[in-house]
Formats: C-alpha cells, structure tokens, sequence
C-alpha cells in the first residue's frame, strides 16, 4: 500500500516536472545579460505592440543585452505579483509601477542603485522629466524608478450636448461658476442625462479630483512637512460644497468605479467628464463629437497628474546596468517620441516635445494637445508618503460622504482631518 | 427491496404520489412553472456575456447596454483568439484542471475514507486541524506558499501551479460526509471476507459514491479552471499561463475592448459548462444501487 | 438502516498477537490512509499559515527588512475602529448570506432532483452562475442595479414602488451584497444536495408513504434527516466562506459606500496590499483564524449530537 503511495507522488512530481521551465533570468553565460521586464499592457493594445517591437529593437542594436517583456497583471495584481518575487529574492529587474506606491517600494534594499547611475551619467539629463514625475519618482533623495507614464486631467466635453442646451463650449478661461451652470443646464432627468460624473468608490480615483479642486481653490493636502494635515480650509470646504451642490441638483452620475461613465459618455448620457488621456481613445472609438479644455478655475487651473515609474530592481551589477542601459534609452527623447507616437501617450519629458517629430504625434492625437500643455498646470504632487494610502482611504469615505449627501462638508472635513492627523502622528 | 432496480433517475417526489391521482393534470410537469423563472435569472449574465460577445466594438462599450444589437459579429471571437496564445492557455488549463481533479479524487477519498471509517489515535484533532486551514483568507498564504513552490523549483510551470491543489481539506471533508451515510453493512462482510480496507474503498466505497466523486471533480475543476491569482504570482511566460491568466491579458486597466473579453470570457466558460452537463450522469447514477442489500 | 457503530473493531473475536495487531491495525491503517493528504497540506497549507502567524508579531510591508513588536499589531486591532465596523458587517453577511443560501438551494435540488423533460438544462442554468467570473458577475449586477439606468429599478418604478440607491446607499450596499452571493452560490449548494439525494433509498420513502405520511411529513422525517451530513458540510463550509467575503466586495464596492460593506477580509486586502501593512494584514488573519475555528467546533459539535449517519 505504501510502495503504492510513493509511485503515485513520484509520478505527480514527474508531471508536474514536465511543466518546468527556465526562469527567464540567470546572469547570463560569458558577457551577454538577460534581463526581465514587467508591464500590465493588455492585448489588443497599442502599448503591448510598441514594448514588445521597441524591446526587440532595443536587443538588436545592443547585442549583450536581452530584454524579455512579461505581463505581470494589471493594477494591485501587479503588486501582489512583485511582492511576492521580491520576497522569494528574484524581482524583475524593471517592472511597471504605479507612482502612488513609491514611498512603500522605497523601503525595500531590493532596488538597484539608480541614483548613483544617474549621478555619473550626465546624458541621462534627470530634470529634463517633468517635476511632477520626478516628484513620484524620488522619495527622500533616492530615486525608485524611471518615469514610465504621465497623465492629467482635463475637461472633455459632447460638444453635442452643449449645442442642444444653447451652450457655448468651455473656454480656457472658464470658472467654476460656469462649469456649474453648465452642468445644470446639461442635466435633465426625464432623458437620464447628466452634466458631469464623478468616480464616487472611494479609492484614490475619487480623491485624487478631489485634490485637485482643492489645490484649484488655492488649499494644500498637507502642512509643510506632513506632519498636519491642512485640507480642512476654506479651500476644502469651497471645493467640497462645489462638489455637494451640483449632487444635490443631481447633476453628477456617480460612478460606481467599474467606469460606465465612459459608455454613458458615449451614448450621449453625460455632459462633461473629468478625465485624462487614457480615456481618449475610448472616447474617440464612439460617436460622440467630443472637445477637450483644460479644467475650469477656481483661483487657478491646476490639475493633478498620476505619473507612474519603472522601477529597476538589484539583481547584481552586470544585470542592474542591463537595467540602467535600457531605461535611459527607452526614455530618451527619440525613443520616447517613437513610444508616443505608437501608443498616444503623453510625452514623459520635456526634450520629446522640443524634436522636430513632435508635430507628427500632435497632428496624430489631436485630442491629446490640450494635455500635453496642461503639464504645465500640473505643478503640485501627491505626497509622497508611506501612509499615503491611509490617508487616501480617509478622503474617500469624506468625499462619498459629501457627494452622497449623508454629511456636509465642513463636517466631512473635520472628521478627515481629525483620522488624518493620527494617521500623521503614528510613529512608522 | 425489488424496488431498487426499477428506480433509476425515478425522482423522490413522484414516488410518493399515490398512483391513483391522475385526474385534470397539465400537459407538462408543473415544476416546469418554478423552474423556468429560476433558469432565466440564473442565466442573465451568460445571456448578456454572449450579446456583448457579439456586439462591435462601439456597441458593446455603451452604457446602457445595447441589448438587441441590430445584427450579430462573431469578428470578437477571432481577435480574441488571435490577441493571445488561446491554445496554449487552453492546454495548460486543462492539464492544471485534470492533475488536480485526479489528486483530489485520490487524496481526498483516501483521507476521507479514514477520517469516515477507521479509528486511529489522533483522528478527531488532525480532521480539525485539516478543516482549520481552509479558515485562513487565501490572500495572507499567497506569497508564503509562492516561497515554498520556489523552494521546490516549480516557479513559472504548470507543475507550480498543481502541485499546492493536489489536496485540500475541503474535498476530505465533502466526502467524508458522504462516505458517513453509506450503509456500512457492506463493507463489514468484506472486511468478514478478509479484504483490505484499500479494497473495500475502491470496490465498495468509491463506486457507491459517485455523486460525491462527481461533484468534488466539478468544483475542483471548476476552481482550478477558473483560478487567477495564484497562477498570476507564480507563471511568468505567456506560454505557461492557464486561461484565466490569459483572459486577464485581454482586461485592460484603461481601455477594455469589452466585446473581445467577453467572446474570450465565453469561450473560457465553455469547457466547464459542457463538463457540467456530461458529469450530471454520474450525479444520478448510483441512485440504483443504494437501495439493494438492505 | 441499523445504526452500528464505526467502530469495527467489534468484528473480531480474538485478540490477535501484539505485531499483528500493529501492522494490521486501524492505527497503522488509518494514518497510512492520511499520510499523502497530511503531507500535502501540511507544505501547502500549514507551513504558510505558521509563516503568516509569526508575520502578525512584526512590522512587515513585505519589502524592508521586518522586524518583531511583539503584540504591537493585536494591541492595535483591538482598538481600530474600523476593524470593529468590519467584523459587524461580516457577522451581518454571515448570518443572512448562510441561512438563505442553504435554504433556497434545498428547495431548488428538491425541485431539480426529478426526471421530467429538460431537467438537465435546468440543472446546468443554477450551475451557471457558478462558473461565471465574479468580474463578470460585478460588471452585470452593476448595471442591473445601477439607480438610474439598472433594470431593477426600471421594474420598481413600472409597479409603483419607490426607486432605491442599491449599492450607492450605505443602508442597502451590504444587503444587495447578501443578495447577488446568494445567487452566486446557490448552484454550489445545490449540486452537493443534488448528490447527497442520491444516496436516499427509495424504499425509506415508501415505507414512509406505506405509513401514510404526506410529501410534506415525509421531507420533514425522512429526507431532511437524511441530508444532514450534507447540510452540515453545506454550513460549515458556507460559514468559512462567508466569512472571509472578499471578491464581490472588493469587485463591486471596493468596501463602500463610506466604508458600509467592508468586510474583514478585504479590510485585510487594505492593510496588506494597499497600506503596505502586512503584518497588520496577518494579525487580523489570525482573529478572523480563531473565531472561525470557534464558530466550526461550535458547528461539529452540535452536528455530532444532531446530523444522523445512516450507517
């Protein structure tokens, strides 16, 4: 009987041998180094097709480095994915990060040694990249990644919709005031549309337009030196009772985050959407004749971006300047442009829109040339800490709160900044 | 009692209605009446899956749903297909799916049948200390049994992701409640008779629990089939990927082609529905033998 | 139906010399019998929950080096606020999702356990749901309940009734929750009543009709009893489910509105995944660990004095 067990063990073993493969990694025999990339491009998808004929093209014009792509989910999958391979003490050596976990990603020793990489590489032209990425991308002085993505939010609109309500479309000088006006006079119930929608789930999707109605209004998230917190202001009260209004006049479609704003503003439901690039192309695939303007004022313009980074793990030297050497080309200004014009995103630094190539990607993504000029109001940072999530957390419950009318929103701020101020003071 | 042979799939309830009753019946079973509302609810979302499958692209992100589409394109089933190595998730879905529905069977009866049938020191503490790991969220176990797969070598392998699902507690005790009820008449002339207990399981035991064999080789190949996230952390070449790691290729963060995922999405369902169909024959089966020898 | 005892060590007569005893024993039997099952789940299971449990006594983000702070984490749990709230939604689920599950799936097998003319498609459409992807499930119900463009609401309105937020109201979220699991897993429930339906002898019903026993009584003393082992398994393994609630909370609310539906294993998804504190993540896996085992034994316990073998 047990001769019988041990037969069936070693025959699943041997099965399940049969599957085995090479970890794709090793140093690599002699001088040539194999390195892995992760990403979350999805298939059919234009970001997919670009990384993986730019990491071909890059292993052909540099012949002692592989890059192999390797999607690694998307979104907090990612993360688990990355966690658990750094904690098995075989992380990628690049993986596709998103900004907001920086501060946590900072902690490991897993990282390579990209400050001292840029430091002795004066090519690399660090603060060419955009302030805000280089915010994300720097926490206390070490640099964690790469800037890999840039984005913003801007005003899109169905210039339909405003025809039909005898609207003028948005101007770059529009106020709060207008916006309001017009998202009433967009709403009629008895045809379920609305002026505007609003991802109301709470997560970082619903705080971050927050954040930036508050910095519109002139406030800051935190005091100097993030030890208060400092939304509760008259500039957070402006901005949430400018959120409560139009709710109570139902003028907002709430989203529940599963992002059926997008088919809404795609059947002719939604009036005006809060939104960045990403969302372009959607827009564009439906029938909507859509415009794009840059975010109405309060006290000023500002909006936010989300930059997100590739991180460069330690795998050894030979492997970290694998690393190293791809990231530097793969951001540069031409390579970046080639990576723009195949995909629609934005540029992630400043040179790429200076090449003369750059008018080709705006005659291209007509739709993206207001966010590329709105980079330039995005001047302000989330911070850039490890209790940033929490703090996330807390501000979305405050603005579901206000949004869903169940508190005002002095005492939905008060509240906020009563959690926010312990979450501060925890010793870490 | 002669009555066993001719049951068959007879259900309990007709049984039980006295035979002379036949007056103003309906042409059909009046379950039919219950039954069809249920099948319609429950089958909503395959039903919305299929229309969005073969909607185009600009109908299938409207919101709300487009549900009479003017006309049909089976063109999302081909990119689908074409996006992504289907055959090769297909594969090594159906290799995680079987390996593991056969360790299960053979794992879990074994165990069962022990923890159902024979007194040994320590039986009652190991069964809840068997139970007591399904009482742990997967989410806190995913990075240390991803450390101990390393260990053993079987990262980014379809052996990887076996190996961890070859046994659970959950199919012991599923079956163990099963074997429970079997009339243990039986087994003791057998053991009278002087064979083994591994006979008796496979002679007696497991061909009266069919059922329960079916049914925990459904859920698990139900499970394994749609299982994501542990294949997500462990494979890292497409190739190696089962299906459901494959269909998540298709899911973008931003922009979904939602006609394209759900043609996949369908696709991937069909293998466990028509599973489901074909083992229901084994789920009725034994009904005929559980009424003799009594 | 002769209620023997399992213990068949009663068969034999004589005792046997000591080896014989030993090597042929149910001791040697049994444990041989369990051996590959414990071994597998012990590496597989055990090992990672022992690593989780000394992950809850440190500060652990998973990427710097951890260190140990003794009860630091359980001090903290105990103090949380929305640890507190999480475990009163879990305990509401739980005890609405468990019931109503069980129930509907009885008196559905029931219905389904019958030769009539497409009974197996009707089998197949409760299984359904079951196999969907609970993506996939999360995106339909958010429409169906969607306040302004879902359809529920659409009938609400077409009879008069008052239209509802749904998953947009702090007061219903968790119910509409309770109400799209149930119909998530009633075909899981079914299926193994399905099976343990078999094994019910035709001729115990009969007897029982021969007594004169309406449908009714006859379910109530005949079958129902006969289902118990599979209702106990149904209760314990629905409870262990039901309270680790995750994946429909974290596909269709992510915890909201306002926090009203999260539940203490997607909060633990927070610590850990979004918070980046594992540790803390672990430690609310060890509370939520032992209240289940409790409420399990309890659950045994009681089925052992009430469930009846037909052996």
């Amino acid at each position: 009987m047990k001769r019988y067990f041990v037969v069936v063990i070693a025959a699943v073993l041997a099965l399940s041998a049969c599957g085995g493969g090479s970890s794709s990694s090793g140093s690599g025999s002699g001088k040539h180094v194999n390195i892995v990339l992760w990403h979350g491009f999805t298939s059919p998808g234009a970001e997919l097709d670009a990384i993986k004929a730019m990491t071909a093209e890059f292993n052909r014009t540099h012949p002692t480095i592989t890059v192999t792509p390797q999607f690694a989910g998307n979104s907090d999958y990612a993360l688990q994915k990355v966690l658990a391979a750094i904690a098995g003490g075989n992380p990628p050596d690049i993986a596709y990060l998103y900004g907001s976990w920086s501060a946590n990603i900072a902690t490991t020793p897993a990282l390579a040694p990209l400050n001292s990489f840029i430091a002795h590489d004066s090519s690399f032209n660090w603060n060419d990249f955009w302030p805000v990425e280089r915010g994300v991308a720097t926490v206390k002085g070490q640099i964690v990644g790469v800037p890999a993505l840039v984005d913003n939010l801007a005003l899109v609109y169905n210039k339909q919709l405003f025809a039909q309500a005898g609207l003028a479309p948005p101007t770059a000088n529009w106020t709060w005031t207008d916006f309001a006006n017009a998202a009433q006079k967009l709403t009629n119930p008895a045809k379920k549309q609305f002026g505007w929608a609003y991802v109301n789930d709470g997560s970082e999707d619903t705080v971050w337009r927050f954040w930036a109605m508050l910095w519109e209004a002139g406030g800051s998230i935190l005091e100097s030196g993030s030890k208060q917190a400092a939304f509760n202001s008259p500039a957070g009260v402006n901005a949430l009772t400018f959120l409560q209004n139009l709710a109570r006049k139902q003028s907002i479609y709430l989203d529940t985050g599963s992002g059926n704003y997008l088919g809404l503003f795609n059947s002719g439901h939604i009036g005006m959407l809060w939104t960045g690039p990403w969302d372009l192309a959607q827009i564009a695939s439906g029938h909507v004749s859509f415009g794009v303007q840059i975010l109405p004022a309060d006290l000023n313009h500002q909006t936010i971006a989300g930059p997100d980074n590739w991180v460069a793990f330690n795998n050894g030297s030979a492997r970290s300047h694998a690393a190293y050497e791809f990231l530097k080309w793969f951001t540069s200004p031409a390579v970046n442009l080639e990576w723009c014009l195949r995909t629609g995103d934005l540029p992630i630094r400043a040179a790429t829109t200076k090449l003369p190539g750059f008018k080709q990607y705006l005659a291209k993504y007509p739709g993206d040339r207001v966010w590329v000029q709105n980079l330039n109001n995005a001047l302000q940072a989330r911070p850039v800490l490890a209790t940033y999530p929490k703090i996330s957390q807390v501000i979305g419950q405050a603005v579901q709160s206000v949004l869903l009318l169940k508190s005002s929103p002095q005492q939905a701020l008060s509240s906020a900044d009563q959690q926010v101020n312990s979450i501060l003071a925890a010793p870490s | 009692m002669a009555t066993g042979q001719t049951a068959q799939a007879e259900p309990l309830f007709r049984l039980t209605v006295p035979p002379e009753k036949p007056r103003r019946r309906l042409p059909f079973s009046p379950w039919h009446l219950f039954l069809m509302p249920v099948a319609a609810v429950m089958l909503v979302p395959l039903l919305w899956m299929v229309i969005v499958s073969l909607e185009t692209a600009s109908q299938a992100q409207r919101f709300p749903p487009v549900l009479f589409p003017h006309s049909f394109h089976v063109q999302s089933y081909v990119d689908a297909w074409n996006a992504a190595p289907f055959a090769h998730y297909f594969l090594n879905s159906a290799i995680y799916s079987l390996s593991t529905v056969a360790g299960q069977l053979l794992f879990c009866s074994l165990a069962a049948y022990a923890f159902a049938r024979i007194r040994f020191f320590g039986r009652e503490v190991l069964f809840v200390v068997l139970l007591a790991t399904l009482m742990v969220p997967f989410q806190v176990l995913l990075i240390p049994t991803f450390l101990i797969v390393k260990k053993l070598g079987m990262v980014d392998s379809v052996g990887g992701l076996i190996v961890p699902n070859l046994c659970s507690a959950f199919g012991i005790f599923l079956l163990r409640q099963f074997f429970r009820t079997l009339p243990i008449e039986l087994e003791e002339a057998a053991r009278i008779d002087g064979a083994s207990r591994l006979a008796i399981l496979f002679k007696i035991v497991l061909p009266l629990s069919l059922p329960a064999l079916a049914t925990l080789g459904i859920i698990q190949f139900l499970w394994s089939w749609n299982d994501f996230l542990w294949p997500l952390v462990i494979i890292n070449t497409d190739t190696h990927a089962p299906i459901q790691l494959g269909l998540s290729t298709l899911q973008g963060g931003h922009f979904m082609e939602w006609n394209v995922l759900m043609a996949g999405t369908v696709m991937s369902q069909i293998p466990i529905l028509l599973a489901f169909f074909f083992a229901q024959r084994w789920f009725i089966q034994s009904l005929a033998y559980t009424g003799i020898k009594q | 139906m002769t209620a023997l005892a399992e213990d068949t060590r009663a068969v034999g007569l004589e005792r046997p010399p000591l080896w014989r005893r030993v090597l042929g024993s149910d001791q040697l039997a049994g444990w041989a019998f369990v051996t590959p099952a414990v071994i597998l789940i012990a590496v597989f299971a055990v090992i990672p929950i022992g690593w989780a449990a000394l992950l809850s006594f440190q500060a652990n983000n998973l990427l710097a080096p951890a260190h140990y702070i003794g009860f630091a984490n359980y001090q903290a749990l105990a103090k949380d606020p929305a640890f507190r709230s999480a475990v009163v939604h879990t305990v509401i689920y739980t005890a609405l999702f468990v019931p109503i599950s069980i129930g509907g799936a009885l008196g559905l097998a029931v219905a389904l356990n019958r030769k009539i003319r497409g009974i197996r498609f009707y089998r197949l459409a409760v299984f359904v749901p079951v196999v969907t992807s609970t993506v996939a499930t999360g995106i339909i119900f958010l429409w169906l309940l969607d306040p302004t463009f879902g359809i529920v609401n659409y009938f609400l309105h077409a009879v008069g009734l008052p239209q509802q937020k749904f998953l947009q109201d702090p007061n219903q979220a968790l119910y509409c929750i309770v109400g799209v699991t149930v119909w998530e897993w009633l075909g899981f429930d079914v299926i193994i009543y399905l099976a343990a339906l078999q094994g019910i002898p035709q001729d115990l019903m009969e007897a029982a009709e021969i007594d004169g026993a309406s449908r009714w009584s006859t379910f109530r003393s005949v079958v129902l009893p006969l289902l118990g082992p599979a209702t106990l398994f149904l209760v314990v393994w629905s409870t262990i489910n039901a309270l680790q609630l995750f994946d429909e909370v974290y596909v269709m609310t992510r915890g909201g509105p306002i926090g009203s539906t999260t539940a203490i294993v997607f909060y633990l998804y927070q610590q850990a995944f979004s918070n980046f504190s594992a540790g803390y993540g672990a430690a609310i896996a060890v509370v939520l660990f032992l209240a289940i085992l409790v409420v399990t034994l309890v659950q045994l316990w009681i089925g052992r004095r009430r469930v009846y073998y037909a052996s």
